[in-house]
């Protein structure tokens, strides 16, 4: 009797295990909620506390967030395997060309609230496209620290950014292509409206000057502001939401310069066979509200590309804005289309191409 | 002979007899299970690798590029170094360890295992804490006057050999210290009692007879740092880019499938040439610690002799290259007094101490700190970190997620990994070895990328971001660990007692459960609580396979490690260090007892 039981348990025990990692379905395809890719840091907790909460206390929708940088190759796996499990997912603008046909769903505008067809009614066509809408304006630009560079001896262009000898310290930037080819070319001499095509040998000759006085070169958004803030490094081409918010809720010793900046749109779209497409376009009708969206930039200075919403913000906050028309005259019309083309020798997209050629640089 | 005999006249008795007069089929849970998780989707992976206009599109394009070539070299340059420090430290570590006695012995070996068992995440951001520019390195240096200004210590080839070295050593120092233990304390006294001095018997005696466990110390550490991602992505600089990271980086991009699973597919050959070299040389072996299978009964006879003739041939030419260069130098040596050699023991085998130790403590510390930033010493005290952990829906969900999938995934390593012990450990079929070697295998395939591999599976069987499904995944690691601790726990029972009681009439199950399993017990508790804290540290599996439902407690830590460096991390490292040192002492009395059996 006993030998038995004790055998049962453990065949009991056996089949479990094995039952157990086939038979698990996911539990959340019927739960009430929304799947997003986040941003995290603190924009991610901006979100959370100004969009998400009141969301899911006004509809019971739980908005449920994944930190991911980028998420186009995620989107494409699950998708292409039938097993999509983000509801919204934000995407950079040559992305919603490169992903459209194979892996994002056409937003139905229709099916958006009131509050959100007011607001897209004042946004450009190429910012509302069939399977994506822009939802924020990124900035990129020189930020540096206060307390190393003050005063009349503050960096003003790229130039000043390569120019080591007046302006001695360590620099930081991005681990890719994109943002800093351009960067080196203007330093270069180049003039902003002469960017494209980017010249790609040009700029890695630019950039191999400057390798020697960067201590990091970053790969996530909230790496920059982190290192100004450790002393890792005194200048940087960072992300202006981060910096600015960090300037207004702590009074970081951190500043940036707008100009030659970069000026781009994050795109958000659904994924094909998004578990909770109603919950997903609740979410987008709920953040295309402009007071709302205005709200948010209070908290973190990344905004919504709308009129309207530029109206319902604060001055104080709103200059603050990558799309405020002050900094946007000073910065760099950016060319994600560029990136995303076909690279020289066939194999890959120019951000591909880039990106090897900076890593063979970078490795040396 | 006699055992085949006993069971001979035994046989007739119940239909169980026959099985467990024939285990192997204990061994088919693990294969099954191994082969749909493991082995299909590395098959699987190779096909895609291939799927291009030509096979070998893809590949030529690895190799076509000198980015990823110079990659390769780099990272074999970096994984040699990195073995070369560890055996250089851990080799003193290991003797000190062995010399040392009583309470010094128990703390100096918690010191390196300890460490082993705090997640490779946590040690990297503590290296990073201790180098940072406000971190107490600088800081010390500048007190003493040495620095002027804090010095860019971070994002080096240093810093990334320091911390691959720190977080490695461990094994090391176990792998080299299981041979010193099982060496016959009298061969070195009869070596100084014929006259040899200390550094002679160390020579001639000492160094010969560990030199297995160094080699498999050497090869494991070197295996290992192949496939590293986590401490080169936060400790080095650009110029550091070793393979793995190429392949999380060409995880981004939305065209290079094919092109992505090639890179995994060149990484994981070299892995296996590796290895397949170094078992040639040393038996396949080492890979799970030491020959202790060869001691075991009907063991396929010819890689022994294989193993004994080559180790016959090294020896010659090794004594060779001793007598020539290395006896004259220590000729010269042995000039200074005896007691330098114990010196210099204590000495590095301290700094190794310190290396491993004093990270974690920095660490501790901080997790009071009143900044938002790292600098050491903390500018005031606080348990704000603290108190937002313990209210953050979102930290405290991911610790109840990873201990749910490592309970499971404990389990499922062990229900499969303790059979296929039996199976292999008292069973006589043929290719044993093999079979060990598929069972022991998934230690050194790098995570990245297995991580990969399993990522269509999973999509494939819906499995992406369930607790089962990560449970599993992170059980094909947690298998060999238990089939290790158990095959070397049923190896300490005398078979002669199982067969005692089934000639008493006992039915096997009796045998396993009133002879077998008290006896083991103490191994598969251990091999329980090890399999649990793989599955609990795992991050890269869990990178590929988690989903937004499912946050594991590595895989925020990472996010956090990346997304906004706070002293957060602190905490939950703090608290990690207290569950394992909980979990060893609540393990201590069960692992004194199977080392006395």
């Amino acid at each position: 009797m006993n030998h038995q039981s004790r055998s049962r348990l453990l065949l009991a025990g056996i089949a479990s295990a094995v039952i157990g990692t086939t038979a698990l379905s996911p539990a959340w395809a019927q739960e009430n909620e929304v799947v997003m890719q986040d941003p995290g840091g603190a924009y991610g907790e901006a979100l959370r506390e100004v969009m998400y909460d009141p969301f899911t206390e006004e509809t019971g929708i739980k908005v449920v967030t994944v930190q991911e940088a980028r998420s186009g190759p995620r989107i494409k796996a699950q998708v292409e395997a039938g097993r999509t499990e983000w509801d919204q997912v934000f995407i950079f603008d040559q992305e919603t060309k490169l992903l459209g046909d194979c892996c994002l769903e056409k937003i139905d505008y229709s099916k958006l609230d009131e509050s959100a067809q007011k607001t897209l009614a004042t946004m450009p066509d190429n910012l509302k496209r069939p399977n994506g809408v822009a939802l924020q304006v990124i900035g990129i630009g020189l930020s540096y620290n206060t307390d190393k560079f003050s005063g009349d001896n503050v960096p003003q262009s790229w130039a000043d950014f390569w120019n080591t000898e007046k302006f001695p310290g360590n620099r930081c930037l991005p681990a890719w292509p994109r943002f800093v080819f351009e960067a080196a070319l203007m330093a270069d001499g180049v003039a902003k409206e002469d960017l494209y095509p980017v010249d790609m040998d040009r700029a890695l000759k630019k950039i191999a000057e400057i390798k020697p006085h960067v201590s990091k070169w970053w790969t996530t958004a909230a790496q920059a502001p982190q290192l100004l803030l450790d002393g890792e490094a005194d200048m940087c081409m960072a992300y202006t939401g981060r910096i600015n918010s960090l300037v207004i809720n702590e009074g970081a010793p951190v500043d940036l310069n707008w100009n030659q900046g970069f000026v781009y749109y994050d795109f958000f779209s659904i994924p094909k066979g998004a578990p909770h497409m109603e919950n997903s376009l609740k979410l987008l009708s709920w953040r295309l509200d402009a007071e709302r969206a205005a709200e948010l930039t209070t908290q973190y200075p990344v905004a919504l590309p709308s009129p309207l919403v530029f109206e319902a913000a604060d001055p104080d906050v709103s200059r603050l804005w990558a799309n405020n028309p002050e900094n946007l005259k000073k910065a760099v019309e950016w060319s994600p289309d560029f990136w995303g083309a076909q690279s020289q020798d066939g194999r890959s997209t120019n951000e591909e191409y880039g990106q090897e050629k900076l890593n063979a640089l970078l490795a040396q | 002979m006699s055992t085949v005999t006993a069971d001979w006249s035994a046989a007739p008795a119940t239909p169980w007899r026959e099985r467990l007069k024939n285990p192997a089929w204990l061994l088919v849970p693990a294969a099954g299970f191994l082969a749909f998780i493991y082995l299909l989707p590395l098959f699987d992976l190779v096909r895609i690798a291939m799927s291009g206009a030509t096979p070998w599109v893809y590949f030529e394009r690895v190799f076509a590029v000198p980015l990823y070539w110079d990659a390769l070299v780099r990272t074999m340059q970096i994984s040699f170094t990195v073995a070369f420090l560890c055996l250089l430290f851990g080799y003193p570590t290991a003797l000190l360890i062995h010399r040392s006695r009583g309470i010094t012995q128990m703390l100096i070996a918690t010191a390196i295992i300890l460490p082993y068992f705090i997640a490779i995440l946590i040690r990297t951001y503590a290296w990073m804490v201790l180098l940072g520019r406000n971190g107490p390195i600088n800081k010390f240096l500048q007190w003493l006057g040495i620095l002027s200004e804090p010095a860019q210590l971070l994002f080096n080839r240093g810093s990334v050999l320091l911390g691959m070295t720190a977080v490695l050593l461990p094994l090391m120092v176990l792998s080299i210290y299981s041979s010193v233990s099982r060496l016959d304390p009298g061969l070195t006294r009869a070596a100084q009692a014929s006259g040899a001095g200390p550094i002679a018997t160390f020579w001639r005696v000492l160094l010969p007879l560990t030199a297995p466990g160094m080699g498999a110390g050497f090869l494991l550490v070197f295996v290992t740092a192949l496939g590293f991602f986590i401490t080169p992505t936060l400790l080095g600089g650009p110029g550091d880019m070793m393979f793995a990271m190429h392949i999380t980086q060409q995880a981004d991009f939305v065209s290079s499938e094919g092109f992505l699973q090639a890179l995994a597919v060149v990484l994981l050959a070299i892995t296996l040439v590796v290895v397949a070299v170094a078992g040639r040389f040393l038996g396949f072996e080492f890979i799970w610690g030491g020959g202790k299978l060869n001691e075991t009964h009907a063991k396929p006879q010819t890689d022994d002799t294989a193993t004994s003739t080559t180790v016959t041939e090294r020896r010659t030419i090794g004594m060779t290259i001793a007598d020539t260069i290395g006896w004259p130098i220590l000729r010269l040596l042995s000039a200074l007094p005896g007691w330098t050699g114990t010196l210099t023991v204590r000495l590095m085998g301290g700094f190794v101490i310190a290396t491993l130790i004093v990270p974690i403590i920095v660490v501790m510390i901080i997790s009071f700190s009143k900044a938002s930033f790292l600098t050491f010493p903390p500018p005031g005290w606080s348990f704000r970190w603290y108190e937002k952990f313990l209210t953050d829906s979102q930290w405290i969900s991911a610790f109840t997620s990873s201990l749910t999938i490592a309970v499971i995934s404990s389990a499922m390593a062990v229900t499969l990994g303790g059979l296929a012990a039996m199976g292999i450990v008292r069973s006589r079929i043929k290719g044993k070895t093999i079979l060990m070697l598929l069972l022991v295998s998934p230690v050194i395939v790098p995570p990245v990328v297995l991580g990969l591999s399993l990522y269509s599976l999973f999509l494939q069987f819906d499995l992406v971001g369930t607790i089962g499904g990560l449970a599993a995944a992170h059980a094909i690691g947690g298998i060999p660990i238990v089939v290790v601790i158990v095959a070397a726990a049923l190896q300490g029972v005398d078979p002669k007692l199982e067969q005692a009681a089934s000639v008493h009439g006992a039915s096997p199950i009796t045998v396993f459960r009133t002879v077998t399993l008290p006896a083991i017990a103490p191994g598969l508790a251990a091999a329980a609580f090890f399999a649990f804290l793989h599955s609990f540290d795992e991050l890269v599996l869990s990178l590929f396979l988690s989903s937004a439902n499912l946050q594991t407690l590595p895989l925020r830590l990472w996010a956090d490690v990346n997304y906004q460096l706070n002293p957060v991390l602190a905490v939950v490292s703090t608290l990690e260090v207290l569950l394992v040192v909980g979990g060893i002492i609540l393990a201590r009395p069960v692992l004194a007892r199977s080392r006395a059996a």
